[in-house]
Formats: structure tokens, sequence, C-alpha cells
């Protein structure tokens, strides 16, 4: 049966699939099948939805490395200065604003002015607050996008609608876009890899990176940290490596009966296909995660010698390994469980978390450039919305989806680019506004996909990641 | 022959099939709109194998038109184990493979699927699908996930509903207006569960946003459950070549306008009664300590209310102020979901206090615990759904967006099928909106229902409907591939004509009467492996030259697991169950807690605990449906992960040891005996000399104990293609 399932990977020939066995198990478990005659391959499908395909038009980023601030990082307070905020500090907004809907109703109060100070960096004069100094350093590398807007008023589906497009659950993720558009260059590990620092669950959970309505194929999969990072990696210990292989190699030998009485079934080879690549897995992942093969400064660089950035710093350094290695999509979520949600104090949450990010979000950025790598790997930082101006409680701020900031580095974008404003206040945003969908459709178009032509149908729709909306910010293209 | 004569007659057959010759593509687009009457089966020459009942006469000629047919049937031991799959999911032991297998009776395969089909296990098989289309789950979804603690009644109506054969029209009347029609039955109150399983963020502030992503949600899963339309589409814009409009899309949503969620208590009069006697006794003997505890909690409570109401927009707020009865309908539904938020009785309020206070308090508290035994048990409950005596107006939604209202509509029916509006009849308090819908779908002059949902029916038996978009039967999907063959199978369904041998006339409407046609048809009972033409000329396998093999879902390969492994408890109904998660992922769900009692734990896998937020790991990992929303058919994706799980999870080395220790029981070390049982209880056939060597060798050179070596056997037999892959 040649039943084409374009979303599994399938082999159409013997010998094309024992290509890519690799060594190990394959080469002892599948050597009674060379033996066998090869099927005749007349049939041309393509058979591996992850084979990297062509995109739409010549792209400028190859990869993408989404740093995720989950929680929302204050914009006032990092990237959007406003001087009338401090003016006004403590006085309400202006009745012209009207009514002001926000998740903790702090839209009626009054204006909270920001403690920090900025100065201008690089020679875009780019402003920076002193929580994100060395960030600051790398400018010109940034497109600062400040009328950036969401739909959602509330974690979860703000959370979602970055990541998805929707603030509702069930579409599937802008990383599995680019896999299902793109495909993986490395066959070896998963092409869409998930980080979560901080301890916390991603408001939303694996949905956030899940793949919705199209097949699991495309999804994003969690690293966790240690040597065996991805689940079920190793062979349990009381088992070893022994019984393993022996009982593998069983597998084997009854699946090739089994195959041998069944020709033309490409699902059965895709599944021992699926058996060779956790193999290989288990053998390049954890090289992949081996950070001792870096050096003592590179370490220092990403901040793995201090507490604060340490956990932080391990990601960003393996995102770029993983770059290096031809996956895809790399997420971190740094603060993952919300943890930039700054409703109570942001001062002291916010000095906390940037002192967690600053700094290796700026050696990511500085290494990538040094080793030729950021022309071709779109860097993203930050949120699923910014904050308000006003204040919540006596020190904190609400959220804000109506106007905040989103940092673009490499992969096609300008350095040095502020676009967009936001009102006197920082509410909202007011001129070059950037919608999720807009985001999205510009992130597409730089990994050379036509946001309006990389569709997927499902229940009679073709869907895209961008629903029906979306236009690209070409203004920040270089 | 004259040549004249010749001629004419040739002209003549020009005139008489002209028409009814196939024409590239004779089906209007909007095909499945028009009414439909049964089609006369086709004729077949040279039956390669006996015609079991219509079907196969379709399916033949389809062939015989491109020079195809039948692959052979298949083996009985292939053929016990894809009905035992189908039809109640779990495997056959070894005793009753054989036991078919060597019944010579001409009905022995009939009284097989008979046997299944009557099986309680039935029920649990079928309700898999329905609960993925319906979006079932016990839990609200969003951050916050909240518990559904009576969502499960819904899972067990669907299970009974399924085993008792309950009338499709009868079964979608309950779901979508039980309320209505049947209120004096629990069970058709439970059935409008379907109508609560929509994902909710509870603590939302945007709530007329969240009101409209709810009847939206409602909307679209009726539509796509029981008319198989994505209307979707139709929200914001009319489709170009479609029927369904954007006026059709909110005349639809009007049908659900006035949505009143409840909880239902199950309690006879007689039972009310009773409790409401004890509740008072309990009540005068605790009121003074209750009145005591009150005075602490109620300005604590007065606060937090306070707190919770200034999250909102004032406009919502201030509902609250406003007698129920004054407010209108709309301030009725919005108001329903700011209460929930701010006055949370179950809110423990008592963690302010401090010192003196709470020592008071937590005297109190335990002086009332004293009471405990005399307090009546909390009614059973079901979550359900009513309406507004009076529904808030719709209003057609600019491009759907619900700050951009146009026209006000009323609830009417889709205008290319029934050009009406609909006249509803209030009915046990509710405006009866939906008991008009409900009969409108119910009825036998709908062109969709009866063909959607027996197009479900072929979808599961052979892994793609006779339209394959299952849940889109508009412009926008798929055609059918036998459209005759689905009318006749949907009038068959209305109206059942074919009689079992030796059984009563099939019921109107009986779902069973049409899993029992297709399982018995030739065209189920082929092998996996038709003739080698077949690729060439068929390569999807559209006409079905060959039964199209499967994967099992993930839910399956749970329940085959524990059958095999002799683990698996059969009780059934009742709140759901939380197996053990894989230990790594445990430390980091403490949500997730684990039935304690393994044997509550090993029960199938229908009533593991649906949590949105976390779907239980290996039913994910083998394509799972999130259920935020409908999902009408799952994919069989193949991914390392899934080979990863199926070799080093904690969970699945238990099904292997189990199994080992199962399979040494019952036929002792003696390796051949080990081999033969441990691959007929996993494959349900014996294996051939070949495979009986492969696995003697293996354990012949295995280096660890023999226990080991047994444990290995088994755990690589739940690991091979055979095992996951059903011919």
């Amino acid at each position: 049966m040649t039943i084409q399932q374009p979303h599994v990977p399938l082999y159409h020939t013997r010998r094309e699939f024992l290509q890519r066995c690799g060594n190990g198990f394959g080469a002892l478990a599948f050597a009674a099948l060379l033996a066998e005659e090869t099927r005749a391959a007349d049939t041309k499908v393509d058979i591996d939805p992850l084979a990297p395909k062509k995109p739409h038009f010549e792209a400028k980023a190859k990869r993408v490395i989404f740093l995720f601030m989950e929680g929302g990082p204050s914009h006032v307070d990092l990237t959007d200065p406003k001087p009338e905020l401090t003016r006004r500090h403590g006085q309400p907004l202006p009745a012209s604003f009207g009514k002001v809907i926000t998740p903790m109703g702090t839209g009626g109060n009054n204006l909270l002015a920001s403690k920090r100070k900025f100065a201008k960096y690089g020679q875009s004069g780019m402003d920076f607050s002193d929580w994100l100094p060395q960030m600051a350093q790398c400018a010109d590398d940034f497109t600062l996008l400040r009328a950036c807007w969401a739909d959602g008023l509330n974690h979860v589906g703000s959370v979602c609608q970055m990541n998805t497009g929707s603030i509702l659950a069930g579409r599937p993720s802008l990383g599995a876009w680019a896999l299902y558009g793109l495909g993986s260059e490395n066959r070896n590990l998963p092409g869409f890899v998930v980080f979560t620092e901080g301890g916390g669950q991603v408001f939303g959970g694996a949905r956030v990176w899940g793949t919705g309505f199209m097949p699991a194929t495309y999804q994003g999969t969690l690293f966790r940290g240690g040597k065996s990072p991805v689940l079920n990696l190793d062979t349990p210990s009381d088992v070893g490596e022994e019984r393993q292989k022996n009982k593998l190699e069983l597998i084997g030998e009854l699946n090739s009966i089994h195959r041998r009485e069944r020709p033309g079934d490409t699902q059965l080879d895709a599944r021992q296909a699926a058996y060779e690549l956790a193999f290989r897995m288990q053998a390049h992942a954890p090289e992949a995660v081996d950070l001792s093969q870096e050096t003592e400064k590179t370490k220092e660089a990403y901040g793995l010698n201090r507490q604060e950035t340490m956990e932080y710093g391990i990601r960003c350094l393996l995102a770029r390994r993983l770059i290096e290695r031809g996956v895809r999509f790399v997420q971190i979520y740094c603060g993952a469980g919300s943890q930039w949600d700054a409703h109570a104090d942001i001062e002291s949450n916010h000095s906390k978390m940037c002192l967690r990010a600053d700094q290796p979000t700026a050696a990511l950025i500085r290494d990538l450039k040094q080793r030729g790598l950021l022309d071709e790997t779109l860097v993203i930082w930050g949120g699923e919305f910014g904050r308000t101006p006003m204040t919540e409680g006596s020190s904190g701020r609400d959220h804000n989806p109506y106007g905040f900031s989103m940092l673009l580095a490499g992969g096609g974008v300008k350095g040095g680019c502020i676009y967009g404003a936001t009102d006197e206040f920082g509410l909202y945003g007011v001129e070059g506004r950037v919608h999720v969908h807009d985001l999205h459709a510009t992130i597409l178009h730089l990994l050379g996909l036509d946001h309006t032509r990389l569709t997927f149908r499902h229940n009679g729709k073709d869907e895209r990641l961008t629903d029906v909306k979306g236009k690209v910010i070409h203004d920040i293209i270089a | 022959m004259p040549r004249l004569l010749r001629v004419s007659i040739i002209a003549l057959i020009g005139i008489v099939f002209t028409p009814l010759a196939p024409a590239a593509d004779p089906l209007p687009e909007d095909w499945a709109f028009h009414p439909f009457q049964r089609p006369a089966p086709p004729k077949v020459n040279n039956p390669p194998t006996s015609l079991h009942n219509p079907i196969d006469h379709f399916l033949l000629a389809k062939l015989a038109e491109h020079n195809l047919t039948y692959a052979p049937e298949a083996h009985r031991q292939t053929l016990i184990r894809r009905l035992y799959y189908d039809l109640i999911g779990l495997p056959p032991t070894p005793e009753e493979v054989a036991a078919f297998v060597n019944d010579t009776s001409p009905q022995a395969y009939e009284k097989l699927v008979d046997r299944l089909l009557a099986s309680p296990q039935f029920g649990e098989r079928q309700a898999l699908w329905w609960l993925d289309l319906v979006r079932f789950a016990e839990t609200d979804g969003f951050n916050a996930d909240g518990v559904r603690p009576h969502a499960w009644r819904y899972r067990d109506y669907v299970i009974q509903s399924f085993n008792a054969d309950k009338p499709f029209d009868r079964f979608l009347q309950e779901q979508l207006a039980g309320d209505e029609l049947y209120p004096d039955s629990w069970d058709a109150w439970i059935a409008t569960g379907f109508l609560r399983h929509y994902p909710d963020e509870y603590n939302a502030v945007n709530l007329e946003q969240r009101r409209y992503e709810i009847i939206t949600d409602i909307t679209d899963t009726t539509a796509a459950t029981f008319l198989g339309l994505t209307a979707g589409c139709a929200r914001c814009h009319d489709h170009k070549y479609d029927p369904v409009t954007q006026d059709d899309y909110f005349r639809m949503q009007a049908f659900f306008a006035g949505f009143w969620p409840i909880e239902k208590k199950l309690f006879t009069p007689a039972q009310q009664a009773e409790y409401d006697r004890q509740l008072a006794a309990w009540q005068a003997k605790t009121a003074e300590i209750r009145q005591a505890i009150a005075t602490i909690e109620e300005p604590l409570r007065q606060k937090e209310s306070q707190r919770q109401r200034k999250r909102f927009p004032e406009e919502y707020a201030n509902l609250l102020d406003i007698p129920f009865e004054k407010r209108s309908p709309l301030e009725k539904q919005i108001a329903a979901m700011v209460e929930k938020q701010v006055y949370s009785g179950a809110k423990d309020v008592s963690k302010s206090l401090k010192g003196t206070d709470k020592e008071h308090y937590d005297a109190l508290k335990a002086q009332l615990a004293q009471f405990e035994k005399d307090k009546p048990a909390d009614p059973p409950q079901a979550m359900v759904m009513t309406d507004l005596p009076e529904p808030p107006p719709t209003y057609l939604f600019k491009r759907g967006e619900w700050r951009k209202p146009g026209d006000k509509v009323v609830p009417g029916y889709i205008n290319v099928i029934t050009p009406q509006d609909a006249v509803a009849e209030p009915r046990n308090g509710s405006p009866g909106r939906r008991a008009a819908l409900a009969a409108w779908i119910a009825s036998q002059d709908n062109p969709l229902t009866a063909r959607v949902i027996v197009n479900r029916l072929w979808q599961h038996h052979f892994s793609y409907g006779i339209v394959r978009t299952s849940s889109d039967f508009g412009v926008a999907g798929d055609k059918p591939t036998h459209p005759e063959l689905l009318d006749w199978l949907a009038s068959e369904l209305m109206n059942p004509t074919v009689v079992p041998a030796d059984g009563p006339r099939p019921a109107a409407w009986s779902l069973k009467h049409i899993h029992r046609l297709i399982v018995t048809s030739a065209a189920y009972r082929q092998d996996c492996r038709g003739q080698a033409t077949g690729a060439n000329i068929d390569p999807d396998n559209h006409l079905l030259w060959q039964f199209p093999r499967r994967r099992l879902d993930g839910e399956t390969l749970r329940d085959a697991m524990l059958a095999v492994s002799g683990q698996l408890n059969h009780k059934a109904g009742g709140p759901s169950i939380f197996p053990e998660l894989p230990a790594e992922l445990q430390k980091t769900t403490p949500a997730w807690k684990p039935t304690p009692d393994p044997k509550e734990r090993n029960r199938r896998s229908i009533y593991v605990f649906v949590k949105r937020n976390l779907r239980y790991p290996l039913f994910l990992l083998f394509d799972a449906p999130d259920r935020n929303e409908t999902c009408a058919r799952r994919f069989a994706t193949t991914t390392a992960p899934q080979a990863l799980t199926l070799l080093n999870d904690s969970v699945v080395l238990g099904f292997a040891k189990a199994f080992a220790t199962r399979v040494t029981l019952e036929v002792g070390t003696d390796h051949p005996k080990v081999v033969d049982r441990a691959f007929q209880l996993a494959i349900n056939r014996s294996p051939t000399e070949e495979e009986r060597n492969a696995m003697l060798a293996f354990l012949q050179r295995h280096q660890g104990s023999p226990t080991e070596a047994v444990v290995d056997l088994c755990h690589a037999l739940l690991n091979i293609n055979e095992f996951l892959y059903i011919d």
C-alpha cells in the first residue's frame, strides 16, 4: 500500500532507508535487510516531511532563535522612555484616553513613572534603560519595534497568540509553521527545540510549541537540562546497553519479516526509520548539548559563571550550538511560568529578571555575529505583551497588549532601526503599529516564506499562521 | 444485422445512456446540500467473492470500472484481531482466536460480529471518536485549567448510548436539546453536556468577547459534528462558492444565544426531600457555630469581593448591583460570569487571619467538623445546559468581529436547505430554540445528518470516510468516492431494509445496524495485501482494493498493553482515573496525582482523566487531539519520540515486566512455550517457523538472567510493527 501520508517520514526504498540509518544498531539489526531484494523504486513521492524544502523566495534568515520573556517585560522601563510619564507621575491618564480595560482593572489608576535611567546607544541612538546594559551595547544590531500590539489581555491567551497567532488554543505554533515550510537541515536532532528557564511551566503548556491541527511531526521538542535533553532518550540503567542492543536486534528482525510479507507499505518502513532516528538522537543529542566543548571564555561571556545568569546563559549557548547544527527553530522561555509578570513591584521583579536576561542575550548576539551566523539567524527578544504606564497597587504594572516593544536582530533585519511609537505614556501604539500577525508575517518573510501562501488544509480551510491578516513590515528589512 | 438497424441501435444506446454515462465529474460542488434517494445497488458481473450485502455491489462495480477487484479474504486470525480492535478496541485472547478459527458453522463470522456488537466494551471503543468530535474534556483549558468534576457523566452517557444502540436521531436531539425535549430524563440532561465542553477562561474580564467565543465554539462544534459543515469561514465572510452564508452562520448562532450553563442535581423528588430533611437537621444543630464562623468570614469575603470587582470594567461590575430580574438577558449572562469570580463561596478567605483570631476560627471549624457525619452527602450533579427564557438578541458581526454588530438576526436554518426561520416553542422554561434546531437536524429530510454519521462509521472501519474530509461536506471538502454508496447507507440508516439472517428488523437510526453492514461486507473481510496493479491504478486505495492497514491510537495502545500483560481492569463508568506518569514527568506535574489503587489505575483509557493542559503523554504522543476543538480524524504520525517512549519509558517497561510475569505463570520457563504464548498474546496468531527461531535465538543468546530474557522478549513484542499495526 502506498497511501501518501505526506507528514509522515516515508522511505521509498530500502536503499534510501539504509542510507539514512547511519551506524549503530541499524547496522546490526538491519544487516538482514541488505540481503533482501531491493524494492522497486519507481514511484516518486516526497516521502520525508522534514527534508529541507525550498522557501518561496530567497530567504534572509535560515534559522530563528526566539527569546521569549514570559510574563510581559515592561517596555516603559526598558526600551521606551516616556518623559511625560515621569512628569505626570501620580496623576491619572488624561480623560481623552477614555476607559482602558486591563485584567486587574487598573485602567483608572494613576500613572507610575519609571525609576530607570535611560540612555541612547550605538550610532542609531537606540534607547535602553540601565536594566539592559549589555543588550544596549548591541543597539546597532537591533530593530526595535515600539508599537507592537496583541489581542489578548491574559497570559495564556497572549502567550498562545505570540506563538500561534490566535489567543485561543488549537493552532500550530510559529516554529511548527517554519518546520512545515522549510523542513530541517539536521536529521539527527529535532528541527524545533524549546527550552524553559526558571523552573516554572510555560502558561498554556506544551501546546504553545505544539502543532494544533497539524500533524505532530512539526512540533517543538522540549529539551531539558543535563546530558539527556530529550525525555526517554537514555536506555534505562537497569536495562543497559547490551540488552537494549540485543532487544533492538530482535525488533528489527521481526519487523523485517513482517515487512517482507507486506511489501510497499511505507508506514511500516517509516516506523522502522523512526527507531533509527531515535537511535541517532541518542547518539547526537548528548553531543549537541555537551558544553564541555566550549571554552571558559565563551562560558563566561554567556554568564555561566554567575548564579543569576547561569540557567538562561546555558540555554542561550545551547541555542547557538543547535543553530550551528542546523536546527531550524529554537525557543527559550526566560522566566517560564510568567516570571516577568510584575503586578506587585516592578522594581524588584524586573531588576531580578533583567539581570538574568541581559548578559546572555547580548552574548548570544555577539557570539553569533562573531561566528558569522547572525546574518542567517533571526533573533527575537520580547514577551507576550508589555506593561501599563498606570500603576497597579503602589509599584506594580498591569498587562498592556495595546502597545509594547519587541527586539529583532540578525536574519536580514536592519540594525539600529527604531520602528513605530507609542503615545506619550507608552499605553497605546500610535505610529507604525505592528500586530502579532504582522510580526509573524515578517518573520516568515525573512525565512523566505510568503505568509499568504504557507497554508495547511484543515476542516475545509487553507489555514495560515496569520489567519486572514498580517502584513510584512518591509521597512525593517535590510 | 442490416446496417440501418445497427446504426439506430447505436443511436438509441447513445440516447439512453449518455445521461447516465459517468461524465468526468457529475457531482455538483454543493452535492451534500441536495436531497437524495436510495440508489439501487448496481449489478455485479462475475463477483470474485460472495457478495455479503449491497455495500459490495457498489464497491465492486466501481472497482470493475478500473479493472480492479477485492483482495482475497483475510485469514481468520487476521479477521478476529481486526474485528476486536475495531469494535471493542481490545485484542482477542488466544482462546478466543482458537474458538473462532475452529468454528465451522456457516455463520461463525456473523456470530462473532454480533457478540462484539453486544459487548459492553463496544461503547467504550466507539466513544473515543465521538469524544474527539465533541472536544470532550474534564478541565476548562486556558491557564487555570479548572477541573470539571461532573463532566465524566457525559462520557458515560456516550458509552451507554452506543451500547444501547440509542437511535441516532434521539441521541443527537438529547445532546442539542435534552433539557427542552426530555426534561424528565437525567440522561437527556447529561447529554446537554455536549454544549458545555467549550474551553473556558473563567477568570476572563473581557466578558462580551468571552461570551462570543463560547457561542462560536458551540455553533462550530454543532455544525461540524452533526452537519459535517465547517462553519468557521462563514463567520467572517460569505464564501465565494459555499452555500453557507454569513447570514446562515449567525442565524445558527442565534439558536444558542440564550445559553445558560448550570449544574443539575440528579435527585428524585424523594431523594431531594430526604436530603433537605437531613440538611435542615444539620443546619439546626450547627446554626450557632456557623453563625460564628460567618461573622468572621463575611467581612473578609466582602473585602475579597470588592477586590475582585475592581478587576472588571465598571459596566460589568455594576451589573451586580442590578437585581437579577431587572437585568437584560445579555446582562444576565455577563453578570453570571462576573459573579462566578466575585462571589466565590468556596474560596478560603480565612488565610489572612492571624494569632488568636486564627485560633478562634480554627476552633470553630473543628467544632463544625464534628457534625460532618450528620451532613448529607452532596447530591450527584451533572454539568448541563439550558437557556434563559428570553435569549439576548443576535447580531451578524461584520467580519466576524464582536465589536462590529450589523443586522439583528433570528434563529433560522441553512437557507439553501430549508429557507425558513425557526419556529421555537417554549419548553420547560426554555425558549425551545435548540429543540427546533435539533428537530431540523434529526429530520429525515435533512440531506446532511445521515450522510455525515454513516460516513463517520465508514471512516472508523476503513480509516478514511467515503467523504475523506469527514467534518467538511461543504464545497471546500472532498467529494465522496462512492456517492451512491454513501446515499444508500444513509437511507439504510434511516429506513433499514437489510434484515440480518436470524435477527429482527433493525430499528431506524440504529448505528449498530450500519456497523454490522460494514463489518460483514466482503470489502471489510479483505486481506491487507491486494493485487499488485492496485498500487498503480489507485495508489491511495480510494476504491478499496485491499483493506487499509492501520496503526493503533494511543488510547488503544495502552489498553492493548494492559490486556496483553493481563492487568486490564474492565470496570466500567464513573469518575475518571489517573494512571501513573513516567517518573521524570511526575516530578514536574504535581497536578496529576496518580490513582493510588493500581487496579483502578489499570482501567481502560477511555476512563483516563482528560486534562486539557496535560493530555496523558502516551495518548498525545500517538496523536490524540488536545480537545480544544472538534477533531474529525486523527493523524497517525510516526516520530522518533514514539520509538524512544516504547523503548525506554518506565511505564511501558512496567507493562513488559507484567507481560513476562503473566507468560511465565501461564506456561513456565520452557523457551518454545514462552515464545509461542507471548507471541500469541501480543500478535494473536502463532509465530511462523522463522519468527519462532528468531525469538528462540534471542532467548538463547541473551546474557542476562532468564527473567530478564523473557521481559526483553515481551518488551520487544510490544515494540514490533505488527503489535501496533492492525492488518
